[in-house]
């Protein structure tokens, strides 16, 4: 029978095996391979989208399988959702041998890991939202795909007030800092040049949960449309209690950062039906490169893409092609190639802007279908309407070093 | 009027603090034990009628149903583990208790996702309530409501009940209610499993206002903790007091100042602890 002495020993071995560096394990072995990095949050809050993530970058590695004759792999770095922990982990890979890096999820952890990488002279790219990234703090290793605030408003905001003419006082709900002034501002434009009355707004701390008190300084300002600025599952725990203080029937919402798929699966045909959501990414995208993607996915994964798959899918191809065109690993010479690079991408016909990094494509407006019409059960929201719209590198204060 | 009707969405705030509080204040108040794992069971409240509910389960019956499997849990944990270290330095009781804690928030995680998920508010109750210009979810009436008629319930157990003189005896002195020939251990089980079983009942009732995610019990353990020193460690009285305090200061505060409203809580049981450190209501 197992006794204390042997169980303590036991636990000492068990512990100091789950104390191995965990986060750095290689797909492939290293040597004369070439290896992309995936610093991807897999613990901690965010490990769901880390997940997704991981799991689109090993598709289109075992996709590709080849480049310039040397076997393709990649690394998956555990960032934790911690910009110190990514730095640190990215440093270590970089001393490996690793220079091309795709990821980075949340702002704080994609703008510190740009700035170690570009040090480094590698290339990141990453799918997170900060404006800093091809804003203020943009800098040569760094590019981004996601469409900044800007954008997110003019595409949703604006043709939802063209479609909704008797809309015309708007409350906004917003976080405060950085990126919910960035929505906010854009929201705060287009009012003034249409006429719309903005009755109120309501910031609220990044830890809040409860918006009861938020929503019933909404309802008192009795406006015709409800735009909410916060994402995640703030943006999640706004909308169901907006939907059960019975807003839904006595005004527009507009969730006009949402994640797409991942949010919606958690949020239900129930409080999604009539409202408005702006996504970065859909899996309904009527594209011929989406189409084949989503047909692989599900091959493979019975499952439909979500903008955490497919982004680091589509993040990483851009990596390998530009690595391919410049027939070489170094970051320079990919650098080279990726700026003003123009390819097929999962939204369309996207483009590199050489001049800030930030790559240009569409960003969507979709509406929650009710249960009764969805064809199946990803099938949550329609396409309303798309389109790019971008600052220029000047207005987004990108100075590239 | 703006502000009474934050006036009554804080109550309804104030009576769902006080159900998470209340539990950890009895539990403290008995077995002068500090404890950390009281979010997990708000969590594994919300989550068992997440699951139920999923299942195709009548909310109601899952309403039911979630507390009691938490209090049966609950007094598993204590009469298998707590109860054995309930003679050790407090620092013991925040160990083994984060511990267990965490155990359970992964273990949430492994079976039912990192992503969480949306718990449909009954038809019934799916409605408003309007008055003029005021509109209230039936929802939370029906939480302030029910928890109000647990209040009364509860303080009638602890004040008119034999169990309760009991409880409040062994608050005082554990060991000259064991001299007296009442079996405490089986008391302090019973205590902490209606304490838990009460965290779960408002992890239950939660759920359809805020949805479920692993994570929210580490928040409800933190609003739980502010209650329970604003009101006074162990009292009953102070738990319900507290809990309306911070709800209506928090909805109110999120006119007057918005960006301040959760700070204002922490700022409030700050002051508290400067000028009264027992609470509002605490006994020495």
């Amino acid at each position: 029978m197992l006794n204390r002495r042997d169980l303590l020993k036991l636990s000492s071995v068990a512990a100091s095996s789950l104390l191995l560096p965990a986060g750095l394990r290689p797909a492939f072995a290293a040597g004369e391979d070439i290896t992309i990095g995936a610093p991807l949050p897999m613990s901690g809050p965010f490990a769901a989208n880390g997940k997704f993530g991981s799991m689109g970058t090993a598709m289109i590695v075992e996709e590709v399988g080849k480049v310039l004759d040397r076997k393709l792999g990649y690394l998956e770095i555990d960032t934790e959702g911690k910009p110190a922990t990514a730095v640190r982990k990215v440093q270590e890979a970089m001393e490996r041998g690793v220079t091309l890096f795709a990821g980075g999820i949340l702002s704080s952890e994609a703008l510190a890991m740009g700035k170690e990488v570009a040090k480094g002279k590698g290339v990141f790219i990453t799918t997170a939202g900060a404006d800093e990234i091809t804003g203020s703090e943009c800098n040569k290793g760094t590019f981004r795909w996601s469409v900044p605030t800007f954008g997110a408003i003019e595409q949703t905001v604006r043709p939802l007030i063209e479609q909704l003419p008797n809309a015309k006082r708007w409350y906004t709900i917003t976080p405060q800092y950085v990126f919910g002034d960035g929505l906010l501002n854009a929201a705060k434009a287009i009012f003034k040049e249409k006429g719309i009355e903005h009755v109120g707004n309501s910031y609220h701390s990044l830890t809040e949960k409860e918006f009861s008190g938020y929503l019933t300084n909404a309802m008192a300002a009795k406006p015709d449309a409800l735009l909410i600025l916060n994402f995640g599952s703030q943006s999640s725990d706004t909308l169901r209690q907006a939907v059960s203080f019975g807003m839904k029937k006595r005004m527009t919402i507009l969730l006009a950062w949402a994640s797409g798929l991942e949010q919606f699966e958690t949020l239900g045909p129930d409080l999604m039906e009539g409202v408005y959501f702006g996504a970065q990414y859909w899996h309904g995208i009527d594209s011929p490169f989406n189409r084949e993607l989503v047909a692989k996915v599900q091959a493979k994964h019975k499952m439909n893409p979500n903008y955490a798959f497919a982004s680091a899918y589509l993040t990483t191809k851009i990596l390998i092609d530009a690595a391919t065109k410049a027939g070489s690993t170094e970051g320079s010479a990919v650098i080279q190639a990726m700026e003003g690079m123009k390819y097929t991408g999962l939204t369309g016909d996207e483009e590199i802007r050489a001049a800030d990094h930030q790559v240009i494509k569409n960003y969507y407006l979709l509406k929650g279908k009710a249960k009764s019409a969805m064809k199946d059960k990803d099938d949550y929201a329609d396409i309303i309407s798309f389109g790019k719209s971008f600052q220029s590198p000047e207005q987004a204060q990108c100075k590239m070093a | 009027m703006i502000y009474l009707f934050q006036l009554v969405n804080g109550i309804g705030l104030g009576m769902l603090y006080f159900l998470l509080a209340v539990g950890l204040s009895i539990i403290f108040g008995l077995l002068h034990f500090v404890n950390f794992a009281h979010g997990a069971f708000y969590l594994l409240g919300a989550y068992l009628v997440y699951d139920m509910t999923e299942r195709g389960l009548n909310f109601w019956a899952a309403l039911l149903v979630a507390p009691i499997i938490v209090g049966a849990l609950a007094a598993l944990t204590e009469s298998v583990l707590l109860r054995r270290i309930y003679h050790l330095p407090h620092t013991f009781h925040i160990l083994v208790t984060v511990g267990l804690a965490l155990m359970v928030q992964e273990l949430v995680i492994i079976l039912w996702g990192p992503v969480g998920g949306n718990v449909p508010t009954p038809d019934a109750l799916s409605g408003v309530f309007i008055l003029g210009d005021f509109i209230y979810p039936q929802y939370r009436l029906f939480v302030i409501g029910l928890t109000l008629v647990l209040a009364i319930g509860l303080w009638g157990l602890l004040e008119g009940t034999r169990l309760g003189a009991v409880v409040r005896a062994g608050s005082e002195s554990t060991d000259m209610v064991s001299l007296l020939g009442i079996d405490i251990l089986r008391v302090n089980t019973a205590v902490f499993a209606l304490g838990a079983g009460l965290a779960g009942l408002a992890g239950a009732l939660a759920a359809p206002i805020r949805g479920v995610e692993p994570f929210m019990g580490v928040e409800a353990l933190g609003i739980a903790f502010v209650v329970v020193v604003i009101g006074g460690m162990g009292s009953y009285t102070g738990a319900l007091i507290a809990g309306l305090l911070v709800g209506i200061v928090q909805s109110i505060m999120t006119t007057l100042w918005p960006e301040g409203a959760r700070l204002m809580i922490y700022l409030g049981m700050g002051l508290v602890i400067l000028t009264m450190p027992r609470g509002l209501l605490g006994r020495a």
